[in-house]
């Protein structure tokens, strides 16, 4: 009974009524569209009904994201003039409590400690620097000097300190009354980036990939019932204090880039991928929705070694183990990839899906053909070898390098290995090979080796340079 | 539970029209653990309190969903599951959207998900140790300070020197105690399925051990090998169907969200005094706020605690290729426990022939220089040779049968050998087999090799001379891995020499 009385009267005393601080549960937020880049930046829109006075008021807008980046703040409405904007983050706290409370009379009840009883008078506060100091009476005190216990007990909770940082716009209105008004700014702190399962039949040279877009926010707040679209590709943002911007490094999976139009929602150079319906953003969660599945698109594995200039390798070196497929319509997956991580899955022999390696993507137009390095093969192995390096003699600053490569395969499938010798800058001649090489670049010969199963194949060439 | 039936209340407060059933699927039914090893823990041995591998887990899982639309919240998961990775099948109209919530119930969140919530404030009286309670509404929460209003006025928190508490009707929606995987589903009907789910967990590792047995005449090794899982997570999976995968796999460093559960630390007002009388120590004091928690995978929190099991040796992992490769599944299902290390058989190869050479590396325009060679016991992968059968990475251990008891004689390491290649175990220096290199006089360029055998037996040995320039030498000279190579019997307690000579290049 006496608990209900004094609940009771924690609803009629007039400082509570006179707070405007919203249940967690019910969000002051209105209609909301959140746009989400790639680079740690997201476009908040958000409506909001507001009951406002004609002429000038002050209005709050708690519940924005607490990383807002309060310079990137618009406020829209039926001609609305904007006075001021301000981004406050003076926070309640009991320190800031008694500061503000300098000058002005507060409660103190004093506990008997032996007996229990409380004592109560008023006081007031004039000094808050390092301690309290308050006069009460004629005296002049110490907050609780002698140790003892002191209850202080302030009427109200004074103006401009809240208990987040909030945003207040100060705004003008030709007419009062209850009008909608449009909120819009940048944040940190949301991101997305898709992740794809693959599950490859070697045997049938099939996959089914499905995509998931994983969205985190990690902004600070939670935005209710947010219709969210997802932007594939990084805006250029100012917000980077080193006046760096780093482009994203070519993605060297992308075999060919592909030149076909995927049938997603464009916006300029943007694929924008909308998730199907409403969803709540939760703060400190990550949210995952499928936007791709496709089944039985064509795949290979392909095995691929890439020696440096003048390796040689002590131990036979495993190659890598790529997946080749495309994106396009014809024999592909038919869409646009927005940048990601591929994980790959292979059945073992009791139709169990195993992990067999993962590669990350670019932003891959629809058309492309990519190679993706899943991991390195444990039977398919190559060791190469500097066999003898010797200056020609007659021909001044030349040299004559050759070269060994031995491939080995323990696997009962034969297999092609695509072998390339990398660093042939400047005037490098191949004068004589055991097969012949096509060179892809200035830079790479490139040998295509068919190794019998169990068994092995070798190349040798020889390299005629300046070096 | 309660957090469940709170979230369903928050869901239902805020959306009415779409309010959604929280379901809980406890544990699995079934589940399949296969673990992958930290390539780049070299030839270090997995470190309990730190694993950096990962496992694919996938369980079979039992559940019973109402018609429309409902929140399926699975628990009993790895602590270090990577959401992004999680693959869920078994819902006939699919998955409408996942989630994981990293936001943890601890006193922090607890506060400062409770901010306009309102609370009791429990004040004991010290003297008469009567308890008083009091409706207050929490106005600031969070970052060190609580400022309460109560039916007095504006308070703040456990700055008065009285023993005072907040105590909460309920735990705020979407706190849980670990990081909870969620899906939302859509059903016609009332639906019990049985669905798949699959996931790979940071904080696993494996390891393969080798232990071999040289015979006295050394050239036989009779080699064993351990397969040993281990587990640095929390969650342990009883009857697993086990597996342990061997090759290069491409892995991305991921990470997901850090779980977030702040400390209480609160802060009051300034409190300098006059005085030097303490203030009045209250019971029970808050702890000091506990350090943030490590991020996934959790290390081992006391070594007194791993649980270390040895099977017995009859049962032998089964392997099988998977693309390109190597899967050795347990043929049992075992449990593999939270926090613990388990090793099965992986192999028993009883008679492997090894011939034993000591090897000898050097440049070959060394003017002076000396050493001692290297043991390596060398062998094929072949049948002939007593294997023939893929060799996954892993540090050997070689015992050389003795009078009475077997003698450690070396600690080497393999890399994952392929059938058909070359087995090469180096161990130690030998101090009694050495190396001399000197110039020879005479002619530019001419130098004396000279090894010396301190054994009573015969020894093989290997020098390989580097160089780019041309050697020439008295004895027959091989090529190896652009090397050139001498081998020689050195005769027991005795030496052997090669005179080459050395042509700078051009």
């Amino acid at each position: 009974m006496r608990r209900s009385v004094t609940f009771a009267l924690a609803f009629c005393t007039a400082p509570l009524s006179a707070q405007t601080v919203p249940l967690p549960d019910a969000s002051a937020q209105g209609d909301v569209a959140v746009t989400i880049y790639n680079n740690d930046q997201a476009l908040v829109q958000d409506r909001r009904d507001l009951s406002l006075p004609s002429g000038r008021s002050r209005q709050e807008f708690p519940d924005v994201s607490a990383r807002i980046r309060p310079e990137t703040v618009t406020l829209t409405g039926n001609s609305l003039g904007i006075v001021e904007q301000n981004f406050d983050y003076d926070l309640l706290s009991p320190a800031a409590l008694m500061q503000k409370a300098v000058g002005e009379t507060i409660t103190l009840v004093r506990v008997n400690p032996a007996s229990g009883a409380e004592t109560r008078e008023r006081a007031r506060v004039l000094a808050a620097n390092g301690g309290v100091v308050l006069q009460i009476g004629d005296r002049i005190e110490v907050l609780r000097d002698d140790g003892l216990p002191v209850r202080v007990i302030f009427d109200h909770v004074p103006g401009g300190l809240r208990p987040r940082p909030t945003l207040s716009v100060t705004l003008e209105a030709p007419r009062g009354g209850r009008q909608p008004v449009t909120l819009t700014y940048l944040t940190p702190g949301l991101s997305w980036s898709a992740d794809y399962v693959a599950l490859f039949d070697e045997r049938a040279g099939r996959m089914d990939v499905q995509g998931w877009i994983t969205l985190a926010n990690e902004s600070g707040t939670t935005y209710r019932n947010a219709s969210t679209v997802l932007v594939a590709g990084a805006v250029r943002t100012t917000s980077d204090r080193s006046g760096y911007y780093s482009s994203p490094p070519p993605p060297p999976d992308i075999r060919r880039a592909g030149t076909e139009t995927a049938g997603r929602e464009r916006l300029g150079d943007f694929y924008l991928y909308p998730l199907p319906e409403r969803t709540t953003i939760a703060q400190k969660q990550q949210k995952q929705v499928s936007f791709l599945d496709v089944s039985g698109s064509p795949a290979v594995r392909v095995y691929e070694f890439r020696n440096g200039w003048l390796a040689t390798s002590e131990q036979p070196q495993s190659v890598n183990s790529v997946l080749r497929f495309s994106t396009g319509r014809q024999q592909g997956l038919g869409d646009a990839l927005p940048a990601g991580t591929v994980r790959v899955y292979q059945r073992d022999s009791r139709g169990s899906p195993q992990f067999v390696g993962e590669s990350e993507i670019g932003h891959t137009p629809m058309g492309s053909d990519l190679g993706l390095a899943i991991g390195q093969a444990f039977d398919v192995k190559v060791q190469p070898t500097v066999e003898q390096r010797t200056r020609v003699e007659s021909n001044g600053s030349r040299w004559r390098t050759a070269m060994r490569y031995r491939l080995t395969n323990a696997s009962p499938q034969a297999v092609t290995i695509d072998l390339v010798q990398s660093g042939l800058w400047g005037d490098t001649r191949i004068t004589a090979e055991s097969q012949k090489s096509e060179r892809r670049s200035a830079d790479q010969a490139v040998w295509r080796v068919a190794v019998p199963a169990n068994g092995e194949a070798s190349v040798t060439a020889t390299f005629d340079t300046r070096f | 539970m309660r957090a469940l039936l709170a979230s369903f209340l928050l869901l239902g407060a805020s959306l009415p029209a779409r309010a959604q059933p929280a379901v809980t699927s406890a544990a699995p039914e079934r589940v399949a653990v296969t673990v992958y090893r930290d390539l780049n823990r070299a030839s270090a041995r997995p470190n309990l309190q730190w694993l950096n591998g990962y496992a694919l887990i996938s369980e079979t899982r039992r559940v019973e969903l109402p018609a429309g639309e409902s929140e399926l919240h699975f628990e009993g998961v790895a602590g270090g599951i990577l959401p992004q990775s999680a693959i869920v099948t078994g819902f006939p109209d699919g998955v409408v959207e996942r989630n994981q919530d990293a936001l943890l119930l601890s006193p922090g969140t607890l506060l400062d998900r409770s901010l306009g919530q309102r609370v009791s404030i429990r004040r004991t009286s010290k003297a008469s140790g009567q308890v008083r309670e009091e409706q207050a509404v929490i106005r600031s929460g969070n970052d060190g300070a609580v400022v309460l209003q109560t039916a007095a006025g504006i308070e703040a928190l456990r700055c008065s020197g009285l023993s005072e508490t907040p105590a909460y009707d309920r735990v705020p929606p979407g706190l849980s105690a670990k990081p909870t995987l969620s899906v939302r589903v859509r059903s016609a009907q009332p639906l019990s399925a049985t669905v798949t789910l699959s996931y790979l967990a940071n904080g696993f590792d494996w390891q393969a051990d080798y232990v071999a047995t040289l015979s006295p005449d050394e050239q036989r090794l009779k080699l064993t090998a351990w397969l040993t899982l281990a587990n640095g997570d929390e969650t342990g999976f009883a009857n697993a169907t086990t597996q342990a995968v061997a090759g290069k796999l491409n892995r991305r460093d991921a990470q997901p969200i850090r779980p977030e559960a702040r400390p209480l630390s609160l802060q009051c007002w300034p409190a300098d005094t006059t005085s030097d009388i303490p203030e009045e120590q209250l019971e029970p004091p808050y702890p000091p706020a506990p350090p943030p928690p490590p991020p996934p995978p959790a290390p081992m929190a006391e070594r007194g605690g791993e649980d270390i099991v040895v099977t017995g040796t009859r049962v032998m992992a089964e392997r099988e290729r998977l693309g390109d490769l190597q899967l050795y599944r347990i043929p049992i299902p075992v449990t593999v426990a939270a926090r613990s290390q388990k090793q099965v058989a992986l192999l028993e190869q009883p008679r492997v022939r090894v011939t034993p050479v000591y090897r000898v590396r050097l440049d070959a325009d060394a003017n002076r220089d000396s050493g001692a060679a290297q043991l390596v016991l060398t062998s094929r992968n072949r049948e002939r040779e007593g294997l023939g059968l893929p060799l996954p990475a892993g540090g050997v251990l070689v015992f050389r049968e003795g009078q009475d008891r077997p003698l450690l004689i070396g600690e080497g390491r393999i890399d994952d050998l392929a059938v058909g290649e070359d087995v090469e175990i180096r161990l130690a220096e030998a101090p009694g087999v050495g190396w001399r290199v000197e110039l020879d006089g005479g002619a530019k360029g001419r130098h004396a090799l000279t090894v010396t055998n301190d054994r009573a037996v015969p020894v093989r040995l290997e020098a390989e001379l580097r160089g780019d320039g041309r050697i020439t030498g008295g004895a027959r000279l091989g090529r190896r891995n652009g090397a050139s190579l001498w081998q020689v019997t050195v005769p027991a307690n005795g030496a052997a020499t090669l005179r080459y000579r050395y042509r700078e290049p051009g």
